[in-house]
């Protein structure tokens, strides 16, 4: 396995076409404003060294046998499932932040079953192609970033029937080698920190899509990807000259780009769904799922944190012993633990594919993320509310550096005397961070949309709900021949 | 003196710190007992479990052991010194 330094290292060989607030980012590794993202990356690295967090963070490889990060392992057992949830919420727990490499390790299990049923209907060879890719990733303890949402352009359109073809990645070339690619995917969480993208397709396809219905492998930097980089609310405190407790989370933080392939070529490979339209959906159901599961852990953690920050600062100001406050607590724990239950259950329940790892239960994996597309912003009006309108008022850093205002800020926002002013603006700083900052892009949009929004989940509830069953039972009871 | 290794849960909730536990406990058996990280084919007088909490069941029988003692909760730090003390 790569250590930290190892993987930081790594990516420096990376030759991006990456972009951000217009100009071209020579340096990412480096840059003040990525840096949080990839230190957050980098955690899945640094915790799967230390012996404390190794059960969780490492596996045994079924391909190998060798010890590998968990992040690169085909789940065997529902045990395996259970500690991938709770792996999330460790992470979380030490970030704060999205910590990106979930998404890859999501799409790498969905991609290696369903290559198996293609195969097997289909008589292809993606299965091996995939194997041997996956083979490289855990050998090298690479990091990979799935891509799944593509642009969409007019969503009453089936991709073919698009006005530009290219607003789903579709194959614009093929030739006895392999094939070129044109397209681009839209919110990829930790693109820049990875080594390998896997694209899979973003929804299920019809007849006519078959250039639409590809699936594949390459190196970040391939030529022809050009990266913009998305910017999050307040990501500019991270260039000012006082940026450390403005910024809320000074060390993690998390990412999304804009990922756009130009003749990007493929060898075959890398390819493992290439024209088969009836399996796009087979992959795109159960990365989703694998990927509601996800949200079950890593959002608890970072939960735990905004949960663990509102409580200092109603300690800080005093106001820890108020009825309605300890109320408010209780509530919030409710409200992250029954995200847990959800991801633990899912797993829990989770059944074995005939490729041999092992997939959640996917009724329950969309109830997880269901209710993660509301937890997170009743956790977060709770933090607003029990935090206190100077979460957004407060001065800048800037200010109480200055050494005429500081004794001015330190008299008049003092809350508890056993706490100094500094650490109550920490604190406020960091709920504003997660909540309305940087780190809210990952804990509230994300969890709105992030692996499908709510309409996706409910969709397929319903497909899984098992109506005819419960129906039954009703007329049974209720003596209806 | 004692022959000792110690396995950590993955620690995704822990209810108390276990690396200061660990700490604790090893200070407290300065020179009776030596702790390591498990190896692959050693024998060890003891395999210490610290868990975060008590869901964790593991007992990591891929370890070789004559004694099983488990840590999980700060409150057992003093009986699992005692335990340890007493197989020396």
């Amino acid at each position: 396995m790569m250590t930290k330094a190892e993987y930081i290292e790594s990516l420096r060989s990376l030759k991006f076409n990456l972009w951000m607030f217009g100009k071209k980012v020579e340096n990412p590794v480096d840059d003040p404003v990525i840096r949080p993202s990839l230190n957050s990356f980098a955690a899945t690295y640094e915790l799967a060294e230390d012996p404390q967090y190794e059960d969780l963070m490492t596996a045994t490889s079924h391909l190998t046998g060798k010890k590998i990060n968990r992040f690169t392992h085909m789940h065997q057992s529902t045990d395996d499932l259970i500690k991938k949830v709770k792996m999330q919420r460790l992470l979380g727990q030490k970030t704060a932040a999205c910590f990106q490499r979930c998404v890859g390790m999501d799409a790498m299990n969905a991609v290696y079953s369903s290559t198996y049923e293609i195969d097997e209907a289909c008589g292809t060879k993606y299965h091996e192609n995939f194997v041997k890719f996956l083979t490289m990733v855990q050998e090298g303890d690479l990091a990979v970033d799935g891509a799944m949402t593509d642009v969409k352009g007019d969503r009453s359109k089936a991709p073919s029937q698009q006005a530009d073809p290219d607003l789903f990645v579709h194959v614009v070339e093929r030739t006895a080698d392999g094939v070129y690619v044109t397209g681009a995917k839209a919110h990829q969480t930790g693109y820049i920190n990875s080594h390998y993208v896997l694209v899979m397709p973003t929804i299920s396809m019809r007849d006519g899509d078959e250039d639409y219905a590809i699936s594949f492998a390459c190196p970040t930097d391939a030529e022809g990807i050009t990266l913009i980089y998305g910017r999050q609310s307040c990501d500019t405190r991270k260039l000012e000259e006082y940026n450390d407790i403005d910024v809320g989370n000074k060390v993690y933080g998390g990412h999304e780009t804009l990922v756009i392939f130009d003749r990007v070529f493929i060898p075959n490979d890398m390819i493992f769904l290439n024209g088969e339209t009836k399996f796009a959906g087979m992959i795109v159901e159960r990365f989703a799922g694998y990927h509601r599961q996800s949200y079950g852990g890593c959002k608890v953690g970072v939960g735990d944190v905004l949960i663990g920050a509102t409580a200092l600062a109603v300690e800080m100001a005093g106001a820890a012993k108020a009825s309605h406050v300890k109320d408010k607590l209780i509530e919030m724990t409710h409200l992250n633990e029954t995200l847990y239950c959800c991801g633990i259950a899912c797993s829990s329940q989770g059944s074995k594919t005939k490729s041999g790892n092992y997939l959640i239960d996917l009724l329950l994996a969309n109830v997880c993320k269901q209710n993660v597309t509301r937890f997170p912003y009743d956790i977060a009006r709770l933090a607003q509310d029990l935090a206190g309108g100077l979460m957004v008022t407060q001065p800048s850093e800037a200010d109480y550096r200055n050494p005429e205002l500081k004794p001015l800020i330190d008299k008049y926002l003092k809350g508890v005397d056993s706490v100094p002013t500094e650490d109550r603006m920490r604190v406020l700083r960091l709920i504003e961070n997660m909540t309305m900052g940087t780190a809210a892009v990952g804990y509230l949009p994300e969890s709105m949309h992030g692996a499908g929004s709510p309409q996706a989940q409910r969709i397929m509830i319903a497909r899984q709900s098992n109506m005819e069953m419960k129906k039954q039972l009703a007329k049974k009871i209720a003596r209806i021949d | 003196m004692l022959k000792c290794t110690v396995k950590f849960c993955g620690g995704c909730n822990p209810k108390y710190e276990r690396g200061d536990a660990y700490a604790a406990i090893r200070s407290a058996l300065s020179g009776i007992a030596e702790f390591s990280l498990p190896q692959d084919g050693e024998h060890y007088d003891a395999l210490l479990i610290i868990t975060g909490c008590t869901a964790c069941e593991y007992d990591y029988a891929e370890i070789c052991a004559d004694h099983r003692i488990r840590c999980s909760d700060s409150s057992d730090v003093p009986s699992v010194i005692d335990r340890l003390r007493h197989l020396h």
